[in-house]
Protein backbone atom coordinates (compact mmCIF):
# COMPACT_ATOMS: atom_id res chain seq x y z
CA UNK A 1 0.00 0.00 0.00
CA UNK A 2 1.26 3.17 -1.14
CA UNK A 3 1.78 6.14 1.06
CA UNK A 4 -1.40 9.16 0.18
CA UNK A 5 0.19 12.13 -0.99
CA UNK A 6 -0.94 15.30 -2.70
CA UNK A 7 0.07 13.17 -6.03
CA UNK A 8 -1.88 9.77 -4.85
CA UNK A 9 -4.93 11.38 -2.97
CA UNK A 10 -7.27 9.09 -1.53
CA UNK A 11 -10.36 9.87 -3.92
CA UNK A 12 -8.27 9.28 -6.94
CA UNK A 13 -9.41 5.73 -7.14
CA UNK A 14 -12.76 7.38 -6.92
CA UNK A 15 -12.44 9.56 -10.18
CA UNK A 16 -11.30 5.99 -11.77
CA UNK A 17 -14.05 4.33 -10.86
CA UNK A 18 -16.49 7.02 -12.00
CA UNK A 19 -14.67 6.73 -15.57
CA UNK A 20 -15.45 2.92 -15.28
CA UNK A 21 -19.43 3.50 -14.27
CA UNK A 22 -19.67 6.46 -17.19
CA UNK A 23 -18.46 4.52 -20.20
CA UNK A 24 -20.67 1.54 -19.30
CA UNK A 25 -24.05 3.56 -18.27
CA UNK A 26 -23.98 6.22 -20.80
CA UNK A 27 -23.22 3.98 -23.72
CA UNK A 28 -25.80 1.59 -22.84
CA UNK A 29 -28.13 4.56 -22.53
CA UNK A 30 -27.20 5.57 -25.99
CA UNK A 31 -27.48 1.95 -27.16
CA UNK A 32 -30.87 1.70 -25.31
CA UNK A 33 -32.41 4.20 -26.63
CA UNK A 34 -31.33 3.33 -30.22
CA UNK A 35 -32.54 0.10 -30.06
CA UNK A 36 -35.99 1.10 -28.70
CA UNK A 37 -36.09 3.92 -30.90
CA UNK A 38 -35.68 1.56 -34.20
CA UNK A 39 -37.29 -1.41 -32.79
CA UNK A 40 -40.44 0.75 -32.34
CA UNK A 41 -40.72 1.31 -36.40
CA UNK A 42 -39.55 -2.56 -37.19
CA UNK A 43 -42.13 -4.08 -35.27
CA UNK A 44 -44.69 -1.62 -37.78
CA UNK A 45 -42.76 -2.16 -40.55
CA UNK A 46 -42.62 -5.84 -40.02
CA UNK A 47 -46.15 -6.36 -39.57
CA UNK A 48 -46.76 -5.10 -43.38
CA UNK A 49 -43.30 -6.86 -45.09
CA UNK A 50 -41.84 -9.36 -42.62
CA UNK A 51 -39.10 -10.02 -45.47
CA UNK A 52 -38.11 -6.29 -44.58
CA UNK A 53 -37.08 -7.40 -41.16
CA UNK A 54 -34.06 -8.84 -41.72
CA UNK A 55 -32.44 -5.37 -43.18
CA UNK A 56 -34.14 -3.15 -40.86
CA UNK A 57 -32.24 -4.70 -37.95
CA UNK A 58 -29.12 -3.67 -39.34
CA UNK A 59 -29.47 0.12 -37.10
CA UNK A 60 -30.39 -2.61 -33.88
CA UNK A 61 -27.10 -3.76 -34.42
CA UNK A 62 -25.54 -0.57 -34.58
CA UNK A 63 -26.98 -0.30 -31.33
CA UNK A 64 -25.88 -3.39 -30.01
CA UNK A 65 -21.81 -2.08 -31.17
CA UNK A 66 -22.52 1.14 -29.02
CA UNK A 67 -22.31 -0.73 -25.97
CA UNK A 68 -19.96 -2.81 -26.62
CA UNK A 69 -17.51 0.24 -27.23
CA UNK A 70 -18.40 1.22 -23.63
CA UNK A 71 -17.65 -2.43 -22.35
CA UNK A 72 -14.37 -2.68 -24.12
CA UNK A 73 -13.24 0.62 -22.25
CA UNK A 74 -14.82 0.01 -18.84
CA UNK A 75 -12.58 -3.60 -18.84
CA UNK A 76 -9.78 -1.43 -19.58
CA UNK A 77 -10.23 0.47 -17.09
CA UNK A 78 -11.01 -1.81 -14.57
CA UNK A 79 -8.03 -3.67 -15.48
CA UNK A 80 -6.11 -0.77 -14.21
CA UNK A 81 -7.84 -1.01 -10.57
CA UNK A 82 -6.25 -2.42 -7.86
CA UNK A 83 -5.96 -1.56 -4.43
CA UNK A 84 -1.99 -2.64 -3.83
CA UNK A 85 -0.73 -0.82 -7.01
CA UNK A 86 0.36 2.94 -6.35
CA UNK A 87 -2.89 4.93 -8.42
CA UNK A 88 -2.52 8.68 -8.85
CA UNK A 89 -4.41 11.98 -9.63
CA UNK A 90 -3.43 11.70 -13.02
CA UNK A 91 -4.52 8.11 -13.68
CA UNK A 92 -8.00 8.98 -12.03
CA UNK A 93 -8.76 11.61 -13.95
CA UNK A 94 -7.62 11.02 -16.95
CA UNK A 95 -9.48 7.38 -16.73
CA UNK A 96 -12.55 9.31 -16.08
CA UNK A 97 -11.70 11.28 -19.08
CA UNK A 98 -11.82 8.02 -21.31
CA UNK A 99 -15.09 6.81 -19.82
CA UNK A 100 -16.49 10.04 -20.12
CA UNK A 101 -15.48 10.53 -24.26
CA UNK A 102 -16.66 6.53 -24.72
CA UNK A 103 -19.66 7.25 -22.92
CA UNK A 104 -21.31 10.93 -24.18
CA UNK A 105 -19.74 10.24 -27.68
CA UNK A 106 -22.16 6.85 -27.36
CA UNK A 107 -25.15 8.15 -26.35
CA UNK A 108 -24.83 10.10 -28.96
CA UNK A 109 -24.06 8.07 -31.57
CA UNK A 110 -26.95 5.81 -30.24
CA UNK A 111 -29.51 8.75 -30.18
CA UNK A 112 -28.46 9.82 -33.66
CA UNK A 113 -29.06 5.82 -34.27
CA UNK A 114 -32.35 5.86 -33.27
CA UNK A 115 -33.44 8.37 -34.55
CA UNK A 116 -32.49 7.21 -37.96
CA UNK A 117 -33.25 3.71 -37.72
CA UNK A 118 -36.79 4.96 -36.89
CA UNK A 119 -37.41 6.86 -39.97
CA UNK A 120 -35.24 4.83 -42.44
CA UNK A 121 -37.36 1.51 -41.53
CA UNK A 122 -40.88 3.33 -42.31
CA UNK A 123 -39.39 5.15 -45.58
CA UNK A 124 -37.68 2.07 -46.54
CA UNK A 125 -41.49 0.11 -46.25
CA UNK A 126 -42.44 2.35 -49.18
CA UNK A 127 -39.22 2.81 -50.97
CA UNK A 128 -36.95 0.07 -50.95
CA UNK A 129 -33.64 2.59 -53.01
CA UNK A 130 -33.57 4.44 -49.11
CA UNK A 131 -31.59 0.81 -47.98
CA UNK A 132 -28.03 2.37 -49.34
CA UNK A 133 -28.89 5.78 -47.93
CA UNK A 134 -29.96 4.74 -44.90
CA UNK A 135 -26.96 2.39 -44.09
CA UNK A 136 -24.45 4.89 -44.94
CA UNK A 137 -26.39 7.50 -42.15
CA UNK A 138 -26.54 4.87 -39.89
CA UNK A 139 -22.27 4.41 -40.11
CA UNK A 140 -21.87 7.95 -39.99
CA UNK A 141 -23.70 7.83 -37.07
CA UNK A 142 -21.60 4.42 -35.44
CA UNK A 143 -18.60 6.33 -36.16
CA UNK A 144 -19.49 8.99 -33.74
CA UNK A 145 -19.33 6.55 -31.36
CA UNK A 146 -16.32 4.97 -32.86
CA UNK A 147 -14.64 8.44 -32.00
CA UNK A 148 -15.54 8.50 -28.67
CA UNK A 149 -13.51 4.78 -28.32
CA UNK A 150 -10.38 6.10 -30.28
CA UNK A 151 -9.76 9.02 -27.92
CA UNK A 152 -10.46 7.19 -25.52
CA UNK A 153 -8.13 4.47 -26.02
CA UNK A 154 -5.36 6.82 -26.70
CA UNK A 155 -6.17 8.56 -23.17
CA UNK A 156 -5.86 5.22 -21.82
CA UNK A 157 -2.07 5.11 -23.09
CA UNK A 158 -0.82 8.17 -21.24
CA UNK A 159 -0.55 5.90 -17.78
CA UNK A 160 2.19 7.72 -15.49
CA UNK B 1 -38.20 22.85 -36.16
CA UNK B 2 -36.35 21.84 -39.13
CA UNK B 3 -36.61 18.57 -38.40
CA UNK B 4 -40.46 18.48 -38.24
CA UNK B 5 -40.82 19.43 -41.75
CA UNK B 6 -39.73 16.50 -42.75
CA UNK B 7 -42.25 14.25 -41.09
CA UNK B 8 -45.87 14.64 -42.67
CA UNK B 9 -48.54 15.77 -40.02
CA UNK B 10 -51.37 13.19 -41.27
CA UNK B 11 -50.83 10.20 -39.29
CA UNK B 12 -50.27 6.51 -41.20
CA UNK B 13 -51.06 3.08 -39.65
CA UNK B 14 -47.68 2.99 -38.23
CA UNK B 15 -47.88 5.62 -36.21
CA UNK B 16 -50.93 4.44 -34.25
CA UNK B 17 -49.61 2.72 -31.90
CA UNK B 18 -52.68 1.97 -30.01
CA UNK B 19 -54.79 -1.12 -31.12
CA UNK B 20 -57.75 0.59 -30.29
CA UNK B 21 -57.61 3.29 -33.04
CA UNK B 22 -57.29 0.96 -35.82
CA UNK B 23 -60.86 0.19 -36.32
CA UNK B 24 -62.86 -3.00 -35.61
CA UNK B 25 -60.65 -6.03 -36.62
CA UNK B 26 -61.29 -7.36 -39.86
CA UNK B 27 -60.93 -11.01 -40.79
CA UNK B 28 -57.47 -12.60 -40.12
CA UNK B 29 -55.27 -12.81 -43.00
CA UNK B 30 -55.02 -16.68 -44.34
CA UNK B 31 -51.59 -17.26 -43.34
CA UNK B 32 -51.69 -15.59 -39.47
CA UNK B 33 -54.51 -17.37 -38.03
CA UNK B 34 -55.13 -16.93 -33.82
CA UNK B 35 -53.65 -19.07 -31.90
CA UNK B 36 -51.43 -20.67 -34.56
CA UNK B 37 -47.52 -20.72 -34.03
CA UNK B 38 -45.92 -18.35 -37.19
CA UNK B 39 -43.98 -20.68 -39.95
CA UNK B 40 -40.46 -19.14 -39.12
CA UNK B 41 -37.61 -21.29 -41.11
CA UNK B 42 -34.80 -22.90 -39.74
CA UNK B 43 -32.21 -21.14 -41.39
CA UNK B 44 -33.65 -17.67 -40.18
CA UNK B 45 -33.44 -18.71 -36.71
CA UNK B 46 -29.67 -19.92 -36.68
CA UNK B 47 -29.11 -17.13 -38.28
CA UNK B 48 -30.06 -14.80 -35.86
CA UNK B 49 -28.88 -17.00 -32.94
CA UNK B 50 -25.54 -16.77 -34.63
CA UNK B 51 -25.13 -13.20 -35.04
CA UNK B 52 -26.65 -12.69 -31.44
CA UNK B 53 -24.03 -15.46 -30.55
CA UNK B 54 -20.75 -13.51 -32.29
CA UNK B 55 -22.38 -10.24 -31.27
CA UNK B 56 -21.96 -11.20 -27.24
CA UNK B 57 -18.50 -13.64 -27.54
CA UNK B 58 -17.01 -12.69 -30.63
CA UNK B 59 -15.33 -9.10 -28.84
CA UNK B 60 -14.64 -10.21 -25.27
CA UNK B 61 -12.92 -13.12 -26.72
CA UNK B 62 -10.97 -11.35 -28.86
CA UNK B 63 -10.07 -8.98 -26.35
CA UNK B 64 -8.95 -11.68 -23.60
CA UNK B 65 -7.70 -14.04 -26.06
CA UNK B 66 -5.37 -11.28 -28.02
CA UNK B 67 -4.27 -9.43 -24.76
CA UNK B 68 -2.03 -11.76 -23.82
CA UNK B 69 -0.77 -14.23 -26.62
CA UNK B 70 -0.72 -11.83 -28.87
CA UNK B 71 -0.12 -8.13 -27.18
CA UNK B 72 1.75 -9.32 -24.14
CA UNK B 73 -0.94 -7.67 -21.61
CA UNK B 74 -0.79 -4.35 -24.13
CA UNK B 75 -4.70 -3.89 -23.39
CA UNK B 76 -4.66 -0.56 -25.75
CA UNK B 77 -4.23 -3.10 -28.82
CA UNK B 78 -6.30 -5.39 -27.25
CA UNK B 79 -9.50 -3.19 -27.13
CA UNK B 80 -8.86 -2.01 -30.49
CA UNK B 81 -8.74 -5.44 -31.43
CA UNK B 82 -12.07 -6.44 -29.76
CA UNK B 83 -13.72 -3.10 -31.79
CA UNK B 84 -12.44 -4.10 -34.95
CA UNK B 85 -13.86 -7.51 -34.39
CA UNK B 86 -17.38 -6.10 -33.56
CA UNK B 87 -17.59 -4.24 -36.40
CA UNK B 88 -16.73 -7.05 -38.77
CA UNK B 89 -19.96 -8.86 -36.93
CA UNK B 90 -21.99 -5.65 -38.31
CA UNK B 91 -20.66 -5.80 -41.46
CA UNK B 92 -21.06 -9.70 -41.85
CA UNK B 93 -24.63 -8.76 -40.95
CA UNK B 94 -25.23 -6.03 -43.61
CA UNK B 95 -24.01 -8.68 -46.42
CA UNK B 96 -26.23 -11.36 -45.44
CA UNK B 97 -29.17 -9.12 -45.16
CA UNK B 98 -28.00 -8.02 -48.41
CA UNK B 99 -27.24 -11.50 -50.20
CA UNK B 100 -31.04 -12.29 -48.45
CA UNK B 101 -32.51 -9.98 -50.23
CA UNK B 102 -31.32 -10.92 -53.27
CA UNK B 103 -32.26 -14.35 -52.62
CA UNK B 104 -35.63 -13.19 -52.19
CA UNK B 105 -35.88 -11.02 -55.07
CA UNK B 106 -34.68 -14.38 -57.37
CA UNK B 107 -37.35 -16.78 -55.64
CA UNK B 108 -39.83 -14.15 -56.23
CA UNK B 109 -38.91 -13.72 -60.30
CA UNK B 110 -39.33 -17.55 -60.34
CA UNK B 111 -42.93 -17.64 -58.63
CA UNK B 112 -43.76 -15.11 -60.98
Amino acid sequence: MSEITEWQPVYAPFLGFSGIAAAMIFSSVGAAYGTAKAGISIAGVGTFKPELIMKSLISVIMAGIIAVYGLVIAVLIAGDMSPEKEYTLFAGIMHLAAGLSVGLAGAAAGYAIGTVGNAGARAFLQQPKVFVGKVLILIFAEVLGLYGLIVALILNTRKA
Amino acid sequence: MTSRRIVSTEKTVLDKDDMSSRGPPGPAPPDILPGSIPQISKSVISKLLAYTIAMIVAPLSAYYLTLNHIYNGNNTFAGATAAVVANIVLIAYVIEALREDDADNKEGKKNR
